[in-house]
């Protein structure tokens, strides 16, 4: 049987930065720094530089050699790409990893955020740091979905990403405006929320869908709307610097005072928390190969589930401490978990079968190292320090007794 | 190598969190370390093989590196092998079953050894009468007890055997005469046990995860160890729950008890735990494509079905397969009760499950069985005949719904 393992790679700047990072010595280097002699290594600074260079940049680099080796079968390359992103939320920070991996892959990135650059929404995390997107070459506008148009400023593009809209209204104008530009791939961020809840896990891309929910409608919607290539996108829940929204900070919240840990009983649903890179770094393979990625709907998540009580120890160890779960049962004592827990109180875990079947992509998520990471940050900005009030915390605890 | 005792998946290199990561991305197939690939051709270098499978093996495993469009690479399928003489340790209860009739089928000669408390062939309500007719009269036996090693090893020496499939193996010792004894082996295909695996909060297991030393499933473990040190090309299987007509092990019976009964179904805790159902005819047709694998020389395989399934799902999931009524479930503690030595529940009180991505990706295997439809057939083919290997013993249901205040109403 034929197997073509090496497409051409288009630019020399490209194949250097593919072969330069497939060197053996450097797998083995972003583990134990044995062969700093490896060419990858340059670009990350002198040898002297290399310890901490190599450490911090691990999960990317290792996230970057996933989608190096994987686009070694790129279809394309150099593609013009704009993300619709948005401008708040649990999904934010998607976009600006994904414009950072697409650069590294040799892509050229517009970020559009949805609102104004002075909106005080700007100054939190990670568009307030969206200078470093634009010292990689990415530029980043700001605009209305309404009239993607006038924001971009009749720039083309090959490939859109809509990483805003949750249902038709928002979406709709940014596919009909795509679609009106010749916009050979469009892409949409949804959510496996969607999935219908299953005796069966793991949610699995073909799996029953909540028919009315607006990600579902938008995804219909786009597959009919006859782009050359089209994907979506369902994630979970993620964590990585730059996160909009709070994920693992609940726990080191809690940790970190030495308060008890609230967890709905009876502590074993399992989620799935994912790395933001698993997700750009898919996305960024799902756009070199557009014809493997073409109406396909990818889960975009990490391929492991982890449960309530198991976060919270993994948290205790990212801030080596103990950690004191106690049990409640929502329901029985009148709380209302989504308001008391951050995460949905039932099993909810997908796996991103059709990203490795189709991409040849895998997760580089570490959890346990993704935390240690996010401590460090959460300490960093002193959010240790941060005087918190844990009144539903409270509540819980005393009606535990 | 910490690389090659990374594909082996024993625990050591796994046991922390890090060294779990690393020996997975280690065996990852897009990873291009030269000396993943050089660590699975050093087996056989080892062994005595040709010249010939040596290339075969290193141009596959390269190819895999390289190869980064995952294609399933099906070497072998049964219908392509050379007949091979295959010894099968056990075979006459339930994996066996099924397995030897697949053999026999793809022309192979298969020679069953047993101790002859069952029978060695009995026709299975799948079959016809022809077709048992051609198995039986085609399968071939040898009467003894593995327990003693001499005796074993004198009835199966001069066989020539090719090929030996260990799906009735507990513990290390009883394998290794086994190898001793047949100089023209060619591939040991042991049935181990995802049991192996250490408990994790990280799910699903992966083949490289860590496993337990101390769990109930040592005996597997050693067994994978000392087939690693024979130098012989051998093969893994771990199944976890396993399913279908003729189970001995009472999973899919032990609802169908109750569920026939119009008894509550009582699940220990939240009834959330997760784990996996493999359908026995499904985990039959991975072991035919390990046969004559060299992909899958050295290496193990978790298989089960394609989804994980909770407790409070089989009960409804084996509702449906007979045709019963929504099962009413009872949750109870069980730290709540001592039930002596009885049971109160045929599955393990943790989430179980494991990944076979490895299996779909190496072997070109997919359950064809989902959960539903493979506990159907087991009802059709079984209890659903009348036909069961345990009574019904409600005893520790009786106790558990006597603590609880719930009445059972006894059908007329």
């Amino acid at each position: 049987m034929a197997l073509s393992l090496q497409f051409p790679v288009s630019t020399p700047r490209q194949a250097s930065l593919e072969i330069s990072k497939l060197t053996p010595g450097c797998l083995a280097s972003s583990f134990s720094l044995r062969s700093p002699s490896t060419s990858s290594l340059h670009s990350l600074g002198t040898s002297s530089g290399i310890a901490t260079a190599v450490k911090k940049s691990s999960r990317r680099w290792r996230a970057a050699k996933t989608v190096a080796m994987a686009a070694a079968a790129n279809e394309v390359s150099n593609r013009k790409v704009l993300i619709v992103n948005t401008n708040s939320g649990g999904h934010a920070v998607i976009g600006f990893w994904l414009a950072k991996d697409l650069v590294a892959a040799g892509h050229e990135v517009t970020v559009m955020t949805v609102g104004e650059e002075s909106s005080d929404k700007m100054k939190k995390p990670p568009f307030s740091r969206f200078s470093e997107l634009r010292d990689l070459g990415v530029s980043t506008v700001w605009g209305d979905p309404k009239d993607v148009g006038a924001a971009v400023g009749g720039k083309s593009f090959h490939a859109v990403l809509d990483n805003n809209g949750k249902d038709l209204d928002a979406v709709k104008p940014v596919v009909d405006w795509a679609k009106s530009q010749g916009v050979e791939q469009f892409l949409f961020i949804s959510s496996a929320g969607i999935y219908k809840t299953s005796d069966e896990p793991p949610h699995v891309e073909g799996d029953p869908v909540k028919v009315d929910a607006g990600h579902v409608g938008v995804e219909d919607y786009i597959s009919k709307s006859a782009f050359k290539f089209w994907s979506s996108f369902r994630p979970q829940y993620m964590t990585g610097s730059g996160n909009n929204k709070d994920c693992e900070e609940w726990f080191f919240d809690r940790i970190v005072r030495d308060k008890p840990v609230p967890i709905p009983s009876p502590g074993i649903q399992v989620t799935n928390i994912a790395h933001v890179s698993d997700l750009s770094s898919m996305i960024t393979l799902a756009i070199g190969k557009p014809s493997a990625s073409n109406a396909t709907i990818f889960n975009a998540v990490s391929d492991h589930a982890v449960t309530f009580d198991g976060l919270v120890r993994l948290c205790a160890r990212a801030a080596a401490k103990e950690a004191k779960i106690v049990h409640y049962d929502a329901k029985a004592l009148g709380i209302d978990a989504r308001k008391a827990f951050p995460f949905r109180n039932m099993h909810f875990y997908a796996e991103p079968r059709a990203a490795k079947e189709k991409l040849g992509w895998t997760s580089s998520t570490n959890l346990s190292e993704a935390l240690k990471e996010r401590y460090e940050e959460y300490i960093k900005i002193g959010r240790d320090k941060k005087d918190i009030k844990f009144e539903i915390d409270d509540t819980i605890l005393s009606k535990v007794g | 190598m910490a690389a090659s005792s990374a594909i082996r998946g024993y625990g050591a290199s796994a046991a922390s969190f890090d060294g779990l990561m690393q020996a997975r991305k280690d065996t990852a197939r897009t990873c291009q370390n030269r000396s993943l690939s050089y660590a699975r051709t050093d087996q056989f270098l080892a062994s005595d093989f040709t010249q010939n499978v040596v290339r075969q093996a290193t141009d596959r495993t390269r190819l895999r590196t390289q190869a980064v469009r995952r294609v399933s690479i099906v070497t072998t399928a049964s219908s392509d092998t050379p007949t091979k003489k295959i010894l099968m340790m056990g075979g006459t209860r339930f994996i066996g079953v099924y397995l030897a009739r697949l053999l026999v089928k793809a022309g192979h000669e298969v020679t069953l050894f047993t101790r002859g408390k069952t029978p060695v062939t009995q026709k299975i309500a799948s079959e016809t009468d022809q077709e048992y007719a051609e198995y039986s009269s085609k399968v071939k036996h040898i009467q003894g007890d593995r327990q003693d090693f001499d005796g074993m090893k004198s009835k199966i020496a001069s066989a020539g055997f090719e090929i030996v499939y260990d799906i009735n193996g507990r513990e290390a010792v009883e394998v290794e005469p086994i190898i001793d004894a047949i100089p023209s082996l060619k591939q040991y295909i042991y049935c181990s046990s995802a049991g192996v695996y250490l408990k994790s909060d990280l799910l699903p297991h992966f083949e490289v995860d860590a496993t337990d030393p101390k769990s109930r499933h040592k005996g597997k473990l050693d067994t994978e160890a000392l087939l690693q040190s024979k130098g012989v090309p051998w093969t893994s299987i771990r199944p976890v729950y396993i399913y279908g007509p003729l189970n001995y092990n009472p999973v899919e019976e032990w609802f169908f008890h109750r569920l026939k009964a119009g008894r509550p179904i009582p699940i220990p805790n939240s009834g959330l735990q997760i784990t996996q159902l493999g359908h026995v005819k499904d985990l039959a047709d991975a072991f035919v494509r390990v046969l004559d694998n060299p992909t899958a020389f050295g290496q193990v395989y978790n298989i089960s079905g394609a989804k994980y399934v909770t407790f409070a799902g089989i009960a409804r999931a084996c509702a449906k397969a007979g045709g019963f009524p929504t099962p009413e479930l009872v949750h109870y503690n069980p730290k709540d009760f001592d039930f002596g030595k009885k049971k109160s529940f045929p599955l393990r009180d943790q989430h179980f499950f494991t990944s076979i991505e490895k299996a779909k990706n190496d072997l070109g295997w997919s359950p064809k069985y989902g959960l539903v439809d493979g506990l159907t057939d087991s009802y059709n083919l079984d209890f659903g005949l009348g036909t069961f290997r345990k009574a019904a013993d409600f005893s520790t249901d009786d106790m558990i719904l006597e603590k609880l205040g719930i009445k059972v109403a006894v059908p007329a």
